[in-house]
């Protein structure tokens, strides 16, 4: 914990972009800060730089100028190597598009980030972390033939093995329909209030944007109060 | 383009340069030999196509050594002889050897080394007396009639008429020379050949000199299966490219179909977009062949001794251009046609379609008629096109369910751990990636590699096999029999190494069960030259080296009965086989034998080979000479002087030459089979560039995914270069097998030479292939760790 028990800490960041039009401000002197265990939702129109704010404050782009902190560490000046090393076993991900390695089951791609970190019961752990989305009978089966909800699910599964502290969430309900995407959102909500996990969620639905403990708007580029 | 077109001039200009040097033992491209002289006709129609022309006579006649008759070859020419090749005359057969590009002047004559105690006299041939100043050393087309050979006097055709030698009834054999570019030749011979005379033959490399036959042939075929060989890799990373491009471009033909754009006019736009490919690559290809001609002969000229010819005609051009717009066609219009089929939901969701199915039939199907075709134009022998087009074709159909059999085996034998071996193993096997497509081109780019090396060494290797250096160099020629011991004492004493002695009687081939020679209508053209043909026969009481007989049994040196064996090319002009009866004049004498093996020579080993070897019995009492080779140093050679000295009856014939000539032209073809093996390594790194391409996008992502979950670098480097060498094993190790399997098959049974299996392949193709893709790994992997875990975001 930070001495004010932020665990995320955005200080007028700003994020440019060069195109061949020249610079281009993707966003804008962002200031706002995230407590553990809470739910954060940043809402805004397409473009408006959720998905890249969402990046900037998980590491995974660097900024332009400002400062983010990161579970107390500073990220402005790591290199990719070192923002790695920050979010190994601290950090989930849940991507609209699920982003399963394609041709290993359900299992094996729970187990994958748990392997990556070194841990050495992994399939164990993958297992349970399975059973608490309700999958572990599709734990072999290849995640090519699972559906669109399923395979959410089992992206859920992986982000949450490795128990992280932040969960960060890019239009999880995205590319489902309404009532698997209900399903989705109960599912994270539910085990992030099993783990205690602080939960940085980006989507435009607004039933789902209602289940944050707070919302913020962006909007081309700005913080909307 | 550049491959082709490269490839297509550089062999033809070796090819003619090969040809040209091969038909400098013929001293022509073309000959006609006649027993009489020749209508103007055959001179002007020669004269009219542009083609050089020499006439040559050839007589036996007798001059008088002291008070002895000397029965000798007189032959005649003139100014323009030999066409092709030339001459070599000497002081002295310890001198230096004198190159000429004329014969005699007129009142001259050169004179055989069997002659040697004229030389400086004045020599009575006929009514003319010649001044006999010179030793002739090299004769090109000499070589021909190795064996039939009385002491030769070289002259000028203009002292022939004045010397009164040919009378009514002389035996004369008069030749027409003609020279020129190889379509001027072919124009010629299909113009002469329905207008010859009877007894008039026609001589050519082919059928003059089966020694340099075979070694010709197989370079030419070599030369064809090596373009076509690189050609196939060449198309390997159009397919590959064409793939890649064709799911690249998927999205876009998907939204533009949902936009009402029609299936015709996206193939109509596509096709244009490849004709303009073809287009710039057929200029920047025919445009670097062209200059790398230049490069090139100045690289090879030095080593072939002299200029390759110039080619003037378009066709090397216009086949790249065919062979290109056909490869390209073939290659990607299957990927095309997949293309713009593309559903339109595929805008909403990526669609797994039956379409696959049809696609992979079209691919087959268009690469069998593609390869096929190109195979057509380029290959001269359609056993060894369609051979080449079943090994490539199978092994591409093969090599994939290989690969897929190999991860899937190495998959389901691994532990429970994902990372990293199975998480490799189950990305290898994903269909986006292409890696069994990519894997299987490759194996197609290393085989052919692997298929020119094999072929080149085991054809090098026969050609210096018959050709080592301790090979004798001189024939002893009509030595009489009571003289054999002493000749041999002589070598031995002097340590020269020679062959066995063989006894050779002279004889005419008169009947054939009983019929006469000049009433059989024989079918193959070959039949009449060797009618006209002095059989030196012999006997041997065991298998000669380089024979081995294919039908029948081998002579019994300790039955009585009368035995024949006959050389198979012999027999097969002759159409006679086994059981057959041969009846042959001996001066006044007759003998019959019957036939009862037939044999295959290795005519290439400059050995004493025969057509015709009897029992011992059957010609032991015939009038007969005897012949030995023999190496004699360079150091020894002064020796000959008293060689001859002593045993004035022997002909000495140095074949030296005719080795060094065959041994050059083997040097100067294995030099250019290097050529095409750069080649090929060269177009195997363009499939290796278009394989790395392809997937990269792929590889991006995944690894954006893993630093997503904090995945190393060391880590991120480790996946993707042991993907790469993982895929280098196995394409080296199956590259090797179908190599060694390709090898043999065309080794033995196109071009006729023994296969060796080679652990050394093996390892090469292992070594290669894992560092070749094992560096290509290391060097993508440097660009993609540096990809942005971002990009996962925004994908």
């Amino acid at each position: 914990m930070t001495e004010n028990n932020f665990c995320i800490s955005v200080q007028e960041v700003t994020k440019t972009v060069d195109t061949p039009d020249g610079a281009l401000d993707i966003l804008q002197n962002i200031s706002l800060n995230v407590r553990y265990q809470e739910a954060l939702v940043i809402k805004g129109a397409s473009g408006s730089g959720k998905t890249t704010l969402l990046g900037l404050m998980a590491g995974l782009d660097q900024i332009t100028s400002g400062e983010i902190t990161l579970l107390g560490q500073g990220l402005g000046d790591k290199t990719e190597e070192q923002r790695s090393g920050i979010r190994a076993g601290k950090v989930g991900f849940v991507f609209q598009s699920f982003q399963l390695v394609q041709g290993a089951t359900a299992l094996q791609n729970v187990m994958l980030p748990l392997e990556l970190g070194g841990e050495k019961n992994a399939a164990e752990i993958a297992l349970n972390s399975l059973q608490q989305v309700g999958l572990e009978s599709k734990k072999d089966i290849l995640v090519d033939l699972l559906s669109g909800g399923e395979q959410q699910r089992v992206s859920i599964a992986r982000a949450y093995a490795v128990r992280p502290q932040i969960l960060f969430a890019d239009e999880p309900s995205g590319n489902l329909d309404a009532k698997t995407g209900h399903q989705i959102a109960d599912l994270m909500f539910h085990l992030r209030d099993q783990s205690g996990t602080t939960l940085i969620l980006v989507t435009h639905d607004a039933e789902l944007a209602s289940r944050g403990d707070r919302q913020v708007l962006l909007e081309s580029g700005r913080l909307q109060s | 383009m550049a491959i082709v077109n490269t490839s297509q001039l550089i062999t033809q200009r070796i090819s003619l340069l090969l040809d040209r040097q091969a038909s400098e033992l013929l001293a022509a491209d073309l000959v006609v030999i006649s027993a009489n002289p020749f209508a103007d006709e055959y001179s002007q129609q020669a004269r009219n196509l542009g083609l050089q022309l020499s006439t040559t006579t050839s007589l036996r006649t007798a001059v008088f050594i002291e008070d002895d008759a000397q029965l000798v070859k007189l032959k005649a020419v003139d100014s323009h002889y030999p066409l092709r090749g030339y001459l070599e005359k000497s002081v002295d057969l310890a001198n230096d050897k004198i190159r000429v590009q004329q014969g005699p002047k007129a009142g001259e004559i050169w004179l055989d080394s069997k002659l040697l105690t004229l030389l400086g006299s004045t020599v009575e041939l006929g009514k003319n007396r010649l001044s006999a100043n010179w030793l002739l050393t090299y004769e090109p087309d000499r070589g021909g009639t190795l064996f039939n050979l009385a002491p030769r006097i070289l002259m000028n055709l203009e002292d022939l008429p004045a010397s009164g030698l040919i009378v009514p009834g002389s035996r004369v054999k008069y030749r027409l020379l003609f020279a020129g570019e190889p379509g001027q030749i072919s124009e010629f011979s299909a113009w002469l050949k329905p207008r010859l005379r009877d007894g008039e033959t026609i001589q050519n490399l082919e059928n003059a000199r089966p020694e340099m036959r075979r070694a010709l042939e197989r370079t030419r075929q070599f030369f064809a299966l090596s373009i076509v060989l690189t050609l196939v890799i060449a198309m390997v990373a159009i397919a590959i490219t064409a793939r890649y491009t064709a799911s690249r471009e998927a999205p876009k033909v998907a939204m533009l179909r949902a936009f009402g754009i029609s299936q015709f006019r996206l193939f109509r736009f596509y096709a244009w977009q490849l004709g303009k490919v073809w287009l710039i690559a057929t200029l920047l290809g025919v445009g670097v062949g062209w200059f790398s001609q230049y490069p090139l002969q100045w690289a090879l000229d030095g080593w072939f001794g002299k200029e390759l010819p110039p080619v003037y005609t378009l066709r090397p051009y216009l086949v790249a251009a065919v062979v290109g717009l056909i490869s390209l066609a073939g290659f990607s219009f299957p990927y095309l046609v997949s293309v713009i089929a593309t559903p339109p939901m595929q805008v909403f969701r990526h669609i797994s379609s039956p379409q696959s199915v049809r696609r992979n039939l079209l691919v087959s199907g268009s690469a069998i008629v593609t390869l096929f075709l190109v195979l057509i134009i380029l290959m001269q022998s359609s056993k060894l096109a369609i051979a080449t087009l079943a090994i490539v074709l199978v092994t591409a159909l093969l090599l994939p369910v290989i690969f897929r059999l190999m991860i899937n085996t190495l998959l389901y034998s691994s532990t429970s751990r994902f990372w990293m071996r199975q998480y490799l193993l189950s990305r290898l096997k994903t269909h986006t990636r292409g890696a069994m497509f990519v894997m299987s081109g490759f194996s197609l780019a290393l085989l052919a590699i692997l298929l020119i090396a094999v072929v080149k060494d085991e054809l090098l290797s026969s050609w210096q096999t018959q050709l080592p250096d301790d090979i004798p160099n001189y024939f002893l020629i009509n030595i009489p029999t009571e003289e054999v011991a002493g000749i041999r004492q002589f070598l031995d004493q002097r340590q020269v190494p020679t062959s066995n002695a063989y006894p050779l009687v002279r004889t005419r081939l008169t009947h054939i069960n009983g019929e006469a020679v000049e009433t059989i209508d024989f079918s193959s053209p070959r039949a009449g030259g060797l009618l006209h043909h002095t059989f030196n026969v012999s006997y041997a009481r065991n298998l000669p080296d380089g024979n081995a007989v294919i039908e029948g049994k081998w002579i019994d040196p300790n039955s009585g009965l009368a035995q024949l064996s006959v050389e198979e090319g012999m027999a097969e002009s002759l159409e006679i086989g086994l059981g057959d009866i041969l009846s042959f004049s001996v001066g006044s004498e007759v003998i019959e034998v019957p036939i009862t093996s037939i044999r295959s020579v290795f005519w290439e080993n400059f050995k004493p080979n025969f057509y015709i070897i009897a029992n011992r019995q059957s010609i032991e009492d015939l009038p007969q000479t005897w012949l030995l080779s023999a190496l004699i140093k360079e150091s020894q050679k002064s020796e000959l002087r008293q060689l001859i000295a002593q045993f004035p009856s022997v002909t000495l014939l140095d074949i030296s030459e005719l080795m060094a000539r065959m041994r050059g032209i083997v040097e100067r073809a294995s030099i250019a089979l290097e050529f095409f093996f750069i080649f090929a390594v060269a177009s195997a790194f363009i499939v290796l560039f278009a394989a790395v391409q392809t997937g990269r996008h792929e590889r991006q992502t995944e690894t954006s995914l893993l630093r997503a979950m904090s995945a190393k670098t060391n880590q991120l480097y480790r996946i993707n270069v042991l993907e790469f060498t993982l895929m280098g094993i196995l394409v080296g190790l199956f590259s090797a097998l179908f190599a060694s399997l390709s090898g043999w098959i065309i080794s033995v049974y196109f071009f006729d030479i023994d296969y060796h299996f080679s652990p050394a392949l093996w390892g090469y193709s292992l070594l290669s292939a894992s560092l070749v893709l094992t560096i290509a790994g290391i060097l993508v992997s440097r660009k993609v760790y540096n990809i942005s875990p971002m990009k996962i975001l925004r994908s």
